[in-house]
């Protein structure tokens, strides 16, 4: 049976609805990322699940128990909160052994259990300092040790990494995916940063305006965006859209926007049901235009290079297709600068189409 | 360079003038409280003839002062009146923070009481004691309460629970929400978490009310007066019993009211730890 199920929320503050409908599982050692922009919601539903908030509607299920009228210090759960919340006043040792000196847990057992807890998240070696005394990171494991130290059913995190600086943040991320793995608990983690949503998660939530607008793994998220919201948000740097329009030549279907035509005659079959001159928007990643500087596929159209952006092995280029600026990750080609000519395939199996009003996706 | 100097002489002409201003009046207590009646009109600082008379009238009041007797209405020693404040003001300061402090909590955690309730409890306050002095009494006398401990502590609860709460809202506020709610998830019960967390992080703030409470009590003068009869006299209500028929005691009167700084002055040091801790403190990041 899935360790937390979420059904049908809805939180209002005052007048401002946070959440309009979510529903979600997780399973087992599960790890869920909800991914979203600030304000979306995703902390509300974290606070809900965690007893800290009460929804106005909607419920949520603890193995399969209704625990709406539980409070929180009954649920069992971990909570690792953005900025950690560290007592202060406590030795490290004493944060991480409050739970279970608040459960009179035996001295002898106490100290062994938050030992155990303290090296599963490389604590030990500063048990004994006080808290004002801590890194940030020190203060991350601190938080995650002490929500792990009663065994609880879930574990949640609400933006764990956002307080870190970028270079700490990707070993944290591994730190905390090893962790995960080791210690395998259903795990909801809430974030704003796709990259994070991407390495952690089984499974991603994106989320906009108290709304979930898809939940898959990350791969189908990826590759299959559901709405223009969801293409949009994932991938760095973000999937190019274009307006465009269906036109029907003969037997081809071409997809005219502004002087860009792109033949999707193969595709006919999805693109069917849009009647002639029907507003769509294409999206395409700019990793899946393969760039060549002679028009080795005849299908390739010719770009002129705006602005190159060198990221390392590779580079950004903007460029501009037929009066549209595209933006295209290709391997770094020296000797293509500002104003050179080339040409631009589309893949056109990872092409995505949105119809214009709905934002949901058409193929 | 010369602007320079030129400001740092202000600041300390400044700082004397202030300094001066405000001790200048203590200054004067002092010197009176050492001189004999002769000498209370006097305009000189120093006495020329110093005397204990003063101090020591305080604790045997039929001791002669300066030499001559005066006919007073005291008969007794200040210990009854100094007890007598300890215990009004003590605990009244007592009431005042223990209740002060969790009607704090519920504002600051719960919104209890709704957006205006610090307002409207501050309201109390801005009006002058002397306006409901009298109702006062008569509803005291009506229940006995005149002449009464109970009366007396009641009354400064009371009269200073608005500034407890005020006070110890702001100090709540700072503690953030996250930590208490970090130990709830942890198991521990509301009362836990008060008792283990929010108490041990506000204690500096706890201190300052407390002691800021306690002066305000300890030198009430209005209701003590009126309250008090002969059981429950406070200091400040002894202090202004010092008249002979042929005039104030002013040498006596400083005198006491000098002695009478000593508790808040005592209290002040015992916990002026808990205070540094509780304004020096700081968001953990």
């Amino acid at each position: 049976m899935p360790k937390l199920v979420v059904k049908n929320l809805r939180k209002m503050f005052g007048t401002f609805e946070a959440l309009k409908d979510v529903s979600f599982q997780v399973e087992e050692k599960e790890t869920l990322c909800l991914l979203g922009p600030s304000g979306c919601g995703k902390t509300t539903i974290l606070r809900i699940i965690a007893g800290l908030e009460v929804p106005t509607s909607g419920e949520v299920f603890l193995d399969g128990v209704l625990v709406n009228d539980l409070p929180p210090q009954r649920r069992q759960i971990g909570l690792v909160f953005q900025d950690y919340a560290i007592f202060p006043h406590l030795s490290v040792f004493e944060n991480i052994a409050y739970g279970l000196r608040v459960r009179k847990m035996s001295e002898a057992e106490l100290v062994k259990k938050v030992r155990e807890t303290a090296s599963l998240v490389d604590v030990e070696s500063i048990l004994d300092l006080p808290s004002k005394k801590l890194g940030l990171s020190e203060m991350q494991r601190v938080a995650v040790g002490r929500s792990l130290a009663l065994d609880p059913k879930l574990l949640l995190l609400d933006e764990p990494l956002s307080n870190i600086d970028a270079k700490a943040r990707e070993r944290m991320r591994t730190e905390l995916g090893k962790l995960q793995k080791e210690i395998g608990i259903a795990t909801v983690y809430v974030t704003h940063d796709q990259l994070e949503a991407m390495t952690l998660a089984d499974r991603i939530a994106v989320m906009r305006n108290g709304l979930i607008e898809q939940i898959g793994t990350a791969s189908e998220i990826y590759d299959n965006a559901r709405t223009l919201f969801v293409a949009n948000f994932i991938g760095s740097p973000p999937m190019n859209l274009m307006d465009c329009e269906v036109v029907y030549d003969g037997n081809r279907v071409i997809l005219k926007s502004g002087d860009l035509a792109l033949d999707v005659t193969e595709f006919a079959e999805t693109v069917r049901g849009k009647g002639e001159g029907e507003e769509l928007v294409l999206g395409i990643r700019p990793e899946d235009l393969s760039l060549d500087v002679q028009k080795t596929n005849p299908s390739a159209i010719e770009a002129k290079v705006q602005l190159v952006e060198p990221i390392g092995a590779r580079s950004i280029y903007h460029l501009r297709i037929g009066g549209l600026t595209v933006l295209a990750k290709g391997y770094a080609m020296p000797d293509v600068n500002v104003g050179s000519n080339l040409w631009a395939t589309f893949n056109k199996d990872k092409v995505h189409l949105f119809d214009k009003k709905t934002e949901e996706a058409v193929v | 360079m010369v602007t320079k100097a030129l400001t740092e002489t202000v600041r300390y002409l400044l700082i004397v003038v202030v300094s001066i201003w405000t001790l200048a009046p203590v200054a004067w207590m002092v010197s009176l409280s050492f001189k004999g009646p002769a000498e209370w009109y006097a305009p000189n600082l120093i006495p020329l003839q110093p005397i204990f008379d003063n101090y020591i009238s305080l604790f045997i009041p039929t001791n002669p002062i300066g030499g001559s007797y005066f006919f007073t209405s005291i008969t007794e020693p200040i210990t009854k009146p100094l007890i007598n404040s300890l215990i009004a003001a003590g605990l009244g300061t007592l009431f005042a923070v223990l209740v002060g402090f969790l009607a704090a909590y519920g504002v600051s955690r719960y919104r209890a009481g709704g957006t205006f309730i610090i307002f409207f409890t501050l309201l109390t306050r801005m009006l002058p004691g002397a306006t409901f002095v009298a109702p006062l009494m008569v509803f005291y006398a009506s229940i006995r309460f005149i002449d009464t401990y109970a009366g007396l502590i009641l009354l400064y609860a009371a009269v200073t629970l608005t500034y407890a709460i005020w006070l110890m809202k702001g100090f709540i506020d700072e503690i953030p929400p996250e930590w208490e709610e970090a130990a709830l998830l942890e198991g521990a019960s509301p009362w836990t978490v008060l008792r283990k967390i929010t108490i041990p992080l506000t204690k500096g703030g706890l201190a300052a009310s407390a002691l800021f409470i306690f002066i305000l009590n300890w030198s009430e003068f209005l209701f003590a007066l009126v309250i008090s009869v002969t059981e429950v006299t406070t200091l400040p209500v002894q202090i202004s019993k010092y008249v002979s028929a042929v005039g104030r005691m002013y040498g006596t009167m400083a005198s006491l009211g000098l002695v009478a700084t000593i508790p808040s002055l005592v209290l002040g040091y015992l916990i002026q730890k808990h205070l540094v801790t509780g304004f020096t403190f700081g968001r953990i990041r």
